[in-house]
């Protein structure tokens, strides 16, 4: 076979490899989501015959959009929750880090186990989280019990319900930012900070000169990460409060998903979806143009 | 100064950190050692920590519906693993091999389709599924799985196939052998440990789906997340048989995360981190 033969037939292989994985993720990925934006501009409701093809005003859900409290305020709980938990995750999750930063076998071992929140089925992590609020069996309020404290039921208070979402997710989540941190911080050479301690600086200034900036593109990134996933949290809500008490936290995914598959206004439901991904979107590009900024710093 | 001088594993530290662990899985262990607990002991007061461990949450679930979900995620889970993989693989080695303009945005919209909350595709596949029939199907949930499996197996495969030399397939290439040959003959096989992996994590996000199986499904094909939560709401408070429900969906998972936790990192972060 000749050179350029080879290439030839190199080409058709990729060809060949490459075209089904396309052809499905355009008819599972592409597909839905331009039926998505479609069902966006109608009014369709299950039980309305025609409701589906009703293009007569397209934009109407659009612009009920900004009118619609519960909307705007799933806007706000969803920021409430992510911007919490987010900044939780990234902090405990460097503490983890920074902590477990050790040489030793036994450290090794015990590394996989801190991973075992974030791996466990997310309804699992819901389940749990119910035991520990459920007042009449939870270890939590045979504490306060004990302690004469009286506990209010946490997940159905208007002040506690988002806290107790937030301890749940952050709990899940931590273990993520704590790889990505220890990741990172394994990379630092030892010798700046002997170099740093040399030159008599102590541990918080090493901490503060040497390893923060080091790792600070990680944590930025590991926190859009969790950013992004918190959009997603539906089991936690799902099971533990049901978006209550009232809406208290109802974030948009809840809300979308009531819309659709509750009160059956599937083309409204669509176009807050429509919204949340323009959003997801938009932070994935933060998050790509950032990771291009720091490859051109490194 | 010796080169750990910072970072060593002092007794101080290493009492930190287990303690930090224990606490950390305190919640995990509770729910663990309710399902071994009859409803009585679970309600005591104070509860007790000594108990005659009991198995009879566990035998009643597996004379329950409980079972046939246990199987149905098996099912869905397993089937849409070995099709992400078949188609998933190949397309991960050409990426790799391919030198071509286009590359870095058809992998930016392969993870893309991995970051969209899943309800922007529950509400076409609901409607999609409606229309022909697939709602509460085995198959339509390995249809859904497959959906987000395959950019996962796109994804993990590709670093794999980078570390394989290109001069060792073209040294095979010039003695006259088909590319579609090297593919299976050569490059698979040194890949194994890396196809081994990323089946595991398919494995464990497909089973560990609870939205879409709690809108696709009704009784037929309900899977086991979805039916754990169903003893909350018919079955009123059988806090014995929720914790061993929760309990037998995260044992595949707690296994096969220690089968794979050098690859976890990678799998788990989606190329958030190099290496």
């Amino acid at each position: 076979m000749t050179e350029s033969g080879i290439d030839l037939e190199r080409r058709r292989f990729i060809a060949f490899a490459l075209t089904p994985s396309l052809i499905v993720l355009f008819a599972v990925a592409v597909l839905p989501a331009i039926y998505l934006v479609v069902t966006s501009l109608t009014p369709f409701q299950l039980t309305t015959p025609g409701s589906a093809t009703d293009f007569s005003d397209p934009l109407r859900n659009y612009a009920l959009l900004p009118g619609d409290p519960r909307f705007v305020n799933s806007l706000a709980v969803q920021a409430k929750l992510s911007v919490a938990s987010v900044l939780f995750q990234v902090l405990l999750g460097m503490l983890l880090a920074l902590l477990l930063n050790v040489p030793s076998r036994f450290v090794e071992f015990a590394r996989t186990f801190f991973l075992i929140p974030m791996v466990l089925p997310p309804i699992v992590v819901a389940v749990i989280w119910k035991l520990i609020y459920a007042p009449d069996i939870s270890p939590l309020y045979y504490a306060a019990q004990a302690l004469h404290v009286a506990l209010p039921a946490l997940t159905s208070s208007v002040d506690f319900a988002l806290t107790s979402i937030i301890i749940a997710d952050t709990w899940e989540w931590t273990p993520f930012t704590f790889l990505m941190v220890l990741a990172a911080l394994q990379t630092i050479p030892d010798e700046y900070s002997e170099a740093a301690l040399v030159d008599g600086a102590g541990k918080l200034q090493i901490f503060w000169y040497v390893t923060l900036p080091f790792i600070t593109p990680i944590l930025v990134i590991s926190g859009m990460f969790r950013l992004i996933d918190s959009v997603k949290a539906f089991p936690l809500i799902f099971l533990l409060t049901g978006g209550g008490p009232g809406t208290v936290t109802e974030v948009t995914n809840y809300y979308a998903y009531l819309l659709a598959f509750d009160t059956n206004e599937i083309g409204y439901s669509s176009a807050v979806t429509v919204v949340m991904l323009l959003l997801v979107c938009g932070i994935s590009l933060g998050l790509v143009w950032m990771g291009r900024r720091k490859e051109a710093l490194a | 100064m010796n080169g750990t001088s910072l970072r060593k594993a002092t007794p101080g530290r290493l009492i930190a950190i287990t303690v930090t662990l224990l606490v950390l899985l305190s919640p995990f262990l509770w729910l663990l050692q309710m399902s071994f607990k009859t409803n009585d002991q679970i309600l005591q007061f104070p509860p007790p920590l000594i108990f005659t461990p009991t198995l009879q949450n566990y035998v009643s679930l597996w004379h329950s519906a409980f079972s046939a979900s246990f199987v149905n995620s098996l099912l869905s889970a397993s089937l849409s693993t070995a099709l992400a993989l078949l188609f998933g693989v190949p397309a991960a080695y050409a990426l790799s091999r391919w030198a071509g303009r286009g590359k870095h945005a058809l992998s930016f919209a392969i993870l893309v389709t991995r970051m969209a909350p899943p309800i922007a595709f529950t509400i076409p596949f609901f409607l999609f599924y409606r229309w022909i029939g697939l709602l509460d199907t085995i198959t339509g949930l390995v249809l859904v799985y497959t959906s987000f499996n395959l950019p996962l197996v796109i994804w993990m495969m590709q670093p794999f196939f980078d570390t394989i030399p290109v001069s060792l397939e073209e040294a095979a290439l010039v003695d006259g052998a088909r590319t579609r040959t090297v593919f299976t003959k050569i490059v698979l096989p040194m890949v194994t440990p890396g196809i081994a992996a990323t089946a595991i994590l398919c494995f464990l996000y497909a089973w560990n789906d609870f939205f879409f199986a709690l809108i696709l499904t009704r009784t037929n094909a309900r899977t086991a997340p979805v039916a754990v939560v169903n003893f909350m709401n018919y079955e009123g408070w059988e806090w014995g048989k929720i914790a061993a429900g929760g309990s037998l969906v995260m044992a595949p998972v707690l296994i096969f995360s220690l089968a794979v936790r050098r690859y976890l990192v990678s799998g788990l972060t989606a190329g958030a981190v190099k290496g």
